[in-house]
């Protein structure tokens, strides 16, 4: 499986029929497109200067959202070269920076990101920016298919405190079956267009599946009668929290 | 959000969407959104639009979706639509003239006048 996911981002096949490039070019052209078309706005010089400054910040919101795909695709192209450690952390810890760096967008998109479980976790080994990297994949997904209920992040033990799980939920329009099923069978394994997720190729479920792999770990996801969570398993510390 | 306008705009980002809406008030038209193919049929069955600016891929339902419904329905099959979406080089405009679509717009492509020019040219 590895092998398959080392193959598609050297220039291999995605989804049986995309390579790379292409899908990494539709899933940034829609920010790019966005960003050009709220500068056009700006140079329109017909808005207020209110609306000047939410235009500049959404600007930079929108940017911030492609850099951090573009600096994922980079990241991963650098995960044979080993250099991460893996390392005891607090996933709610985690949980609680990520919607932290994901509020300022969320704020401005109307919507409202926080972390669910705030109790003690058992800790999860992992590595702090992969890790983080995940969880600002699946919130950024989360962002553009929530209605306007909060997205929630939540950090758990499953199998009897072996595993950690740490998950990303959100309540809006539901992904029909056959869509779920090709979510289900490639999930992790090849970036799949999800057409009721229009925004999304499937890059970025690609992308946060080869971290998870690079960590032991494995992304999941559980469809909901109003929304999905998208998750990552990993296995929990022997370490005993201190925190 | 969605007021009665003569424009409605179906476009699942916010922010695209109150662009939209900037251009085409500053150039005189009304205009509202709605950012789904289910909310459009609603607001559309309330207060029929002159003409619809409708992104291709949508939360839920995709713009096919609504073409269909919008087909089907005789009062509402005149109404002209513009494409306006980053699928543009997918989509040619003979294929999807007959679902009522006068113009498809490359969202990274268009100039704010290309909206205006086309929706006035669909008005006529």
């Amino acid at each position: 499986m590895e092998g398959q996911k080392q193959a598609a981002f050297n220039g291999g096949s995605l989804s049986g029929d995309l390579p790379l490039i292409v899908t990494a070019a539709h899933e940034l052209k829609a920010p790019l497109s966005l960003v050009r078309q709220l500068a056009l706005g700006l140079e329109a010089k017909t808005v207020s200067a209110a609306e000047q400054d939410r235009l500049l910040r959404q600007i930079i919101l929108v940017s911030e959202r492609a850099l951090r795909l573009t600096t994922d695709l980079t990241r991963s192209s650098r995960l044979e070269d080993g250099l991460f450690e893996l390392e005891p952390l607090n996933p709610v810890q985690i949980c609680e920076e990520v919607a932290h760096e994901l509020a300022p967008l969320y704020t401005a998109r109307g919507r409202e990101i926080r972390v669910a479980s705030r109790h003690r976790p058992l800790l999860v080994v992992a590595n702090r920016d992969l890790l983080r990297r995940i969880i600002l994949n699946f919130g950024d997904n989360a962002l553009h298919y929530a209605d306007d209920r909060p997205v929630e992040l939540k950090a758990g033990a499953r199998m009897g405190g072996r595993t950690v799980r740490i998950g990303v939920r959100d309540r809006g329009p539901s992904i029909p079956n056959n869509v779920w099923k090709k979510v289900e069978t490639h999930l992790g394994t090849g970036a799949q267009p999800l057409h009721t997720r229009p925004q999304s190729s499937g890059l970025g479920l690609l992308v946060a599946g080869q971290f998870a792999l690079a960590m032991n770990g494995k992304l999941g996801a559980n469809r909901h009668r109003d929304g999905t969570t998208f998750y990552v398993d990993l296995g929990a510390s022997t370490q005993l929290s201190l925190l | 959000m969605t007021k009665p306008a003569m424009i409605l705009i179906v476009e699942d980002d916010v922010w695209t969407a109150e662009q939209h809406i900037r251009t085409l008030e500053a150039a005189g038209f009304k205009a509202s959104y709605v950012t789904s193919a289910l909310e459009a049929m609603e607001q559309i069955d309330t207060h029929p639009p002159r003409l619809i600016v409708l992104d291709f891929l949508l939360t839920g339902q995709n713009a096919f979706t609504l073409l269909h419904e919008l087909r089907s329905h005789t009062d509402l099959a005149g109404i002209p639509i513009i494409l306006c979406t980053n699928s543009a080089d997918a989509l040619a405009e003979e294929d999807v003239a007959v679902y009522g679509v006068r113009r498809v717009l490359d969202k990274a492509a268009m100039q704010p006048d290309d909206l205006v020019a086309a929706v006035k040219k669909a008005l006529l």
